[in-house]
């Protein structure tokens, strides 16, 4: 009887949450007519209009800007993961006098309101030459994420037992192969939790890519999304079409991954 | 590890250079530009002294930025974190399908703040909306989500609750996993109730999940921004405002850069104390490890 | 993806080393059917010069204007970019961020384009700007509603409230407008403007020459008072988009909307051509008849790298042929003077302008942008609490004093 109730709760819970993502649905199948005529979102649509779907990927060049999207993600992830790995090692390792500061800098990175960075940065990249290219969007990204990942994964190291650091250094280990032989192994399930949130993010970006990149032919998927806001005219229902369909990318990771995610954030939790 | 000297520095330098050049340098810019009357476009900027800073505390708007954003930490924290508690107990127990269950209360965390907006505007239409659909079948009078200036910040943060419990949710579920099942059991065999043993045992497990997620939640909400753009731009009239919309506007709209910025630096520095606050709280606890 | 820059690397400097212009055009028109429309343009272009590549950037609408001003100050900005007339495109000239562009009229501005058009194209007496397409404003309704319920199109103040008496008995509402992003609530400032003012106190108020604490500004939001005080307006207005608004117009849910012309992009299309318009209504018989009407093209960045190009690229658009093709297909008006009218819909918002005696941008196209944004602001706001208007007009004069110094 309880086991019932649980699952009535439990299920309500879900469906109420998911209950956005249901309008969305409805929206993409929706002809523009019936959108703007009868506008009750919450009603299933009267006929199914997949070809929003199609309208989505083909017009609004969805497959590019996905391709786009996977360019800058997937490099700016793994950089942001490989330096901060870096610098979290020494911050974590080494006592030195100034580290506590500059742990200090890399958290105040987490707190900077990013919209106060905008127009500087979009002057850098002139200058430097890389405004409107891939390289640019991947090292601001690299570069603003260094801030959490460096926090994140030098709080992560902390857990690991001093013991296995001395041992090796008495064993005569040199000091890179120490991160790249023995900490960094032990730190994979915390780096693949990150990596994930950092996906999400980095993917779901929206005001960097704006700002930074000028021609179509880079522009990330958020950006496409929102091209489909006109001048006058939103077309609501290819919008939820492509909403969803680059809502798919990091849901895949999310499933693909969970499971370093759950486990990741968890060994840094138990040490406490 | 006392070894050699620069080896620690050898490790830091192409991050910190990266980082130096891409966050702090610019950081500092923007703090430099609060002091001007700079308006973002012309070649020269005149230096104002602290003249932004004057007007700014005397600025009904800001003022209003300023407590909303206080509604938004209060909201996130009070609610988000003890709610995003909650489901993930609730979806921590042994059932048939509690990973799927788990996975769609993550969805949110899939889209994108634009369309996260979107959405809520159709949810919060006041004539055909959703909610206003729903209360109209219970026999209720509809409420003016947006419009109503009253209510408009808490529908706002409503919105934004829905991603931020479930990011809440996903950080708990993975404290939860860490707690010792061992530990749990010994309390029921000690005879304590659902109640205590949450208390008493789990909840205290659960400590370093419960700070990084009420910090994150602080600074999230100390940062507010897509959503209120996209729901209401900081209207009507900028009484759903936050800091960051302002400056966003006042910036950006109405080409006052300087002033923006300046803005932007009073953000800056509040959630700055928080951080303060929260890394002695962090760096303490070390110590005590050590 | 180095193999990828590389390429593009190439693929330019061949381009380059044949002799092909580069042109790099931003434009704002994002919507499907004048994207699609620019697209055919450029083409056009494109046979006509074969030895001229150009690429397009479209960005969201609101994303567009606070990008072009990152543009318009970098060393690299794009060499077209679409814009509006008047202060909005004039704040910037004044800042020598543009170029000027006298030398794509052959035979001078006026030649193929109104004289109305002078000033708002222009800054210091150099033009700066070209026009492209133009829309009116009116107060829209359905023909078969109003046919239904047995209204006549009103002509006077007095008889455009007998109307909304009609519209609200018959459980009808009277006006949708959708003041969420402002500009809407701006439009019907602008008419009551006209109407009980007159233009030239219109211009002087857009100018900041008038204090907003004047008695022609209480006398305008007198009139206003009529319209809210007695519920005409939508409830909520504040929480839609004017498009999400517009849809009541459709529905039948409401009467009318005072809107532009692009109202009609967004009808359904049974509902397209049961769409009309009359001229607000007349306030003071003693006044000139005084219209919006926003003036849409393109300017240059004063640091564009290809200008001579860019100059070829704006001489094609200024042409009859590219005004007309652009006209046509979405039922603009074109600004060049030579193109006719392409349709019965739009003849009629054209002979309505011909006939009047002046016409003006749009309050947020001819204020400072600061200015435009707290008067916006304050509409909205007074029609949400319209006992607060003493208040609000003080706040907006104080304003006005701090910015027009």
């Amino acid at each position: 009887m309880k086991k019932t109730l649980f699952y009535i709760f439990a299920t309500l819970l879900v469906l109420v949450w998911l209950m956005p993502f249901v309008i969305t649905m409805f929206t993409s199948v929706k002809s523009m007519d019936e959108l703007m005529m009868g506008r009750r979102w919450w009603e299933p649509p009267k006929e199914l209009r997949f070809e929003n779907y199609a309208t989505a990927w083909q017009d609004a060049n969805m497959g590019r800007y996905f391709m786009n999207t996977f360019i800058i993600t997937v490099p700016s992830v793994l950089g942001a993961l490989f330096l901060s790995s870096l610098g979290a090692f020494a911050l974590a390792w080494y006592d030195f006098r100034l580290s506590k500061t500059i742990l200090m800098i890399f958290v105040g990175g987490m707190l900077i309101p990013f919209q106060m960075l905008l127009i500087p940065v979009y002057r850098m990249s002139i200058s430097f030459g890389i405004y409107d290219s891939y390289i640019g969007v991947i090292l601001f990204h690299i570069a603003f994420q260094l801030g959490f990942c460096t926090f994140f994964l030098r709080n992560f190291m902390k857990t690991i037992p001093a013991s296995i650091f001395d041992a090796a250094m008495i064993d005569g280990a040199g000091h890179f192969l120490i991160y790249r032989r023995i900490v960094l192994p032990l730190v994979v399930p915390a780096m693949a939790a990150l990596g994930i949130l950092e996906f999400t993010w980095i993917w779901n970006d929206y005001l960097w890519s704006l700002i930074l990149i000028q021609s179509d032919r880079f522009k990330p998927v958020t950006l496409g999304l929102v091209n489909l806001q006109g001048q006058w005219i939103t077309s609501w229902n290819v919008m939820a079409a492509g909403s969803i369909i680059a809502a798919v990318v990091p849901l895949v990771v999310f499933l693909l991954f969970q499971r370093y995610f759950i486990e990741g954030l968890t060994v840094g939790s138990v040490k406490g | 590890m006392r070894s050699k000297r620069w080896v620690p520095w050898a490790f830091l330098a192409l991050p910190l250079t990266m980082y130096s050049i891409w966050v702090i340098y610019p950081l500092i810019s923007t703090l430099l530009l609060s002091f001007t009357s700079w308006d973002g476009v012309s070649m020269s900027k005149d230096i104002i002294g602290l003249d932004n800073f004057r007007e700014l505390f005397r600025d009904p708007y800001f003022i209003v930025s300023l407590i909303n954003n206080i509604k938004w930490l209060i909201g996130f924290a009070v609610v988000c974190v003890p709610a995003g508690l909650g489901i993930a107990l609730l979806l921590d127990q042994n059932f048939r399908g509690n990973k799927l269950y788990k996975t769609l209360v993550y969805l949110p965390m899939t889209l994108s703040f634009v369309v996260i907006g979107q959405i809520w505007s159709w949810i919060l239409e006041p004539r055909s909306g959703v909610l206003n659909s729903f209360l109209a079948l219970l026999g209720f009078k509809g409420v003016s989500w947006l419009s109503d200036p009253s209510v408009v910040t808490y529908s706002l943060i409503m919105a934004a609750s829905w991603r931020q419990i479930s990011y809440a949710m996903v950080l708990f579920l993975a404290g939860l996993k860490g707690v010792p099942r061992e530990l749990v059991e010994a309390a029921t065999v000690d005879g304590a109730g659902p109640w205590k043993r949450f208390w008493n045992v789990v909840l205290p497990m659960l400590k370093p999940a419960t700070v990084v997620a009420v910090t994150v939640s602080v600074i999230d909400s100390l940062r507010a921004f897509d959503i209120v753009y996209v729901l209401t731009r900081g209207g009507p009239f900028y009484s759903s405002s936050v800091m960051a919309n302002y400056m966003y506007i006042k910036a950006f709209n109405n080409y006052r850069m300087g002033y923006g910025s300046s803005i932007a630096t009073i953000q800056f520095l509040i959630t700055l104390v928080f951080i303060v606050v929260y890394m002695r709280n962090v760096l303490k606890k070390e110590v005590g490890n050590e | 993806m180095k193999r990828v820059l590389l390429v593009i690397l190439f693929v330019s400097v061949a381009l380059v080393g044949l002799g092909i212009q580069q042109l790099v055009v931003n434009s704002y028109m994002s919507d499907p059917e004048p994207k699609r429309v620019f697209e055919e343009l450029v083409q056009q272009f494109e046979s006509m010069y074969p030895d001229f590549e150009v690429t397009v950037n479209t960005f969201a609408h609101e994303d567009f204007k606070v990008l072009l001003r990152t543009w318009l100050t970098s060393s690299n900005p794009p060499d077209v970019v679409t814009w509006f007339a008047g202060e909005r495109m004039r704040y910037f000239a004044s800042k020598d961020l543009l170029e000027p562009i006298d030398d794509i009229f052959e035979n001078g501005f006026e030649a193929d384009f109104p004289k109305a058009f002078v000033s708002a194209s222009s800054y210091e007496d150099r033009i700066y700007f070209l026009p492209q397409s133009w829309y009116w404003w009116g107060v829209y309704y359905r023909k078969s509603v109003f046919e239904e319920l047995g209204i006549t199109v009103p002509l006077t103040w007095k008889q455009f409230l007998d109307v909304c008496e009609t519209l609200k008995a018959n459980d009808m509402i009277p006006i949708t407008i959708g003041t969420k992003y402002l500009w809407t609530a701006a439009g019907v400032f602008d008419y009551l403007n006209m109407r009980v003012n007159g233009m030239d106190y219109a211009l002087k108020l857009t100018n900041g020459e008038i204090p907003y604490t004047d008695d022609g500004m209480k006398a305008v939001f007198e009139y206003w008072k009529q319209l809210v005080e007695n519920g005409y307006f939508i409830e909520d207005a504040t929480s839609y988009t004017w498009q999400e608004a517009a849809t009541y117009l459709f529905t039948g849910e409401a009467g009318m909307y005072l809107m532009g012309q692009f109202i009609k992009d967004v009808a359904p299309p049974d509902v397209k051509d049961d769409l009309d318009f009359f001229r607000f209504p007349i306030i003071d018989g003693n006044l000139g008849l005084y219209e919006d009407t926003p003036i849409d093209g393109f300017m240059m960045p004063a640091n564009a790298k290809n200008k001579e190009a860019g100059k070829t690229f704006l001489k094609f658009i200024a042409s009859k042929e590219a005004q007309e093709y652009f006209a046509t297909e979405l039922g603009r008006l074109a600004a060049n003077k030579h193109v006719p009218a392409p349709d019965d819909h739009a003849k009629k918002g054209l002979e309505m302008i011909l006939s009047s005696d002046g016409v003006m941008q749009f309050y947020d196209r001819d204020t400072d942008p600061e200015m435009a944004n707290a008067g916006m602001n304050g509409f909205v706001e007074f029609m949400t609490f319209p006992s607060r208007l003493d208040t609000i007009l003080k706040n907006l004069e104080a304003e006005r004093n701090r910015i027009y110094k």
